[in-house]
């Protein structure tokens, strides 16, 4: 899991502090945080050193951008921005498209292909 | 097992066959859409192909055991065997221009491994509009909504 910025800088905000002297206190450098930020995985180490000095639980500054549900709470937020950006545009039929949009070809063909038959059951 | 009425292996086979063959066809119709990301609803895959009586489509159709059914006064041409059982011949497309220049802006898709061309959605679009029977007309919303969440996303990226 990736650490998360946005996270981390919200929990700087409610605490009021700044962001360079939390790293400063977590003994984690400036150039060594963006570095971090980069990565795909960062060390528990990392992770507990800021957790500690932000008072904050470690889950809570780790990105996990693939768990199902931030993906679907996206997803919402995209449909959302997407319907409200054009007149009659249906948020579900944004929502529907999103979700497919996230499978291969093969299978938004047979879940179409699923639905079609079942109409005619 | 593949779960009938459904695309799998067999039907790959098919569309491999076709291309192997160097048969110049567009998948159509709300199959198409779907593939595209449109969350249509279709019983088959329509198949337009550039011409009808390219012997590559009957050595296609050998190699999955399916066979041609010649259209009569009141049949439309067919398919028949159970590798082409899903799919539809269509002949003529409502509101298009001609095959050669729909099929120059056509979108590929990797389905099953195989290269298929299809109908953009939005000529899709287009299409019904043109056919504008009351399942076209109520269709044509979830394609327009689908269109502009497609176009949207990828000016995103």
């Amino acid at each position: 899991m990736k650490l998360d910025d946005e996270a981390i800088r919200r929990r700087c905000a409610a605490r009021g502090v700044a962001l360079s002297r939390v790293l400063s206190e977590a003994g984690v450098s400036r150039t060594a945080y963006y570095s971090l930020r980069r990565r795909q995985s960062v060390l528990p180490k990392t992770v507990l050193k800021l957790a500690s000095v932000l008072e904050a639980p470690a889950s809570e500054l780790l990105d996990e951008s693939n768990s199902e549900e931030k993906r679907a709470r996206r997803r919402v937020n995209t449909a959302k921005r997407i319907a409200g950006e054009s007149h009659g545009t249906s948020f579900e039929n944004v929502w529907h498209t999103l979700a497919l949009l996230d499978e291969p070809p093969s299978e938004r063909l047979n879940r179409a292909l699923r639905r079609g038959r079942a109409g005619t059951l | 097992m593949a779960e009938p009425g459904l695309f799998s292996e067999a039907e790959a086979r098919f569309l491999r066959a076709l291309n192997d063959e160097g048969v110049e066809f567009l998948i159509v119709g709300l199959s198409a859409a779907a593939l595209q990301g449109a969350p249509a609803v279709t019983q088959d895959i329509d198949l337009w192909f550039r011409d009808l009586t390219d012997p590559g489509i009957k050595k296609a159709l050998r190699r999955v055991g399916g066979v041609y059914v010649a259209p009569t006064g009141s049949t439309p041409p067919m398919f028949v065997g159970s590798a082409v059982a899903l799919f539809d011949v269509v002949v003529s497309m409502h509101g298009l221009e001609s095959f050669a220049k729909e099929a120059a802006r056509a979108v590929t898709v990797v389905l099953e491994g195989v290269r298929v061309k299809l109908l953009p959605l939005e000529r899709i679009i287009v299409s019904k509009q043109a056919t504008n029977r009351p399942k076209d007309r109520a269709i044509l919303p979830v394609l327009e909504d689908a269109a502009r969440t497609i176009r949207t996303r990828r000016r995103k990226r």
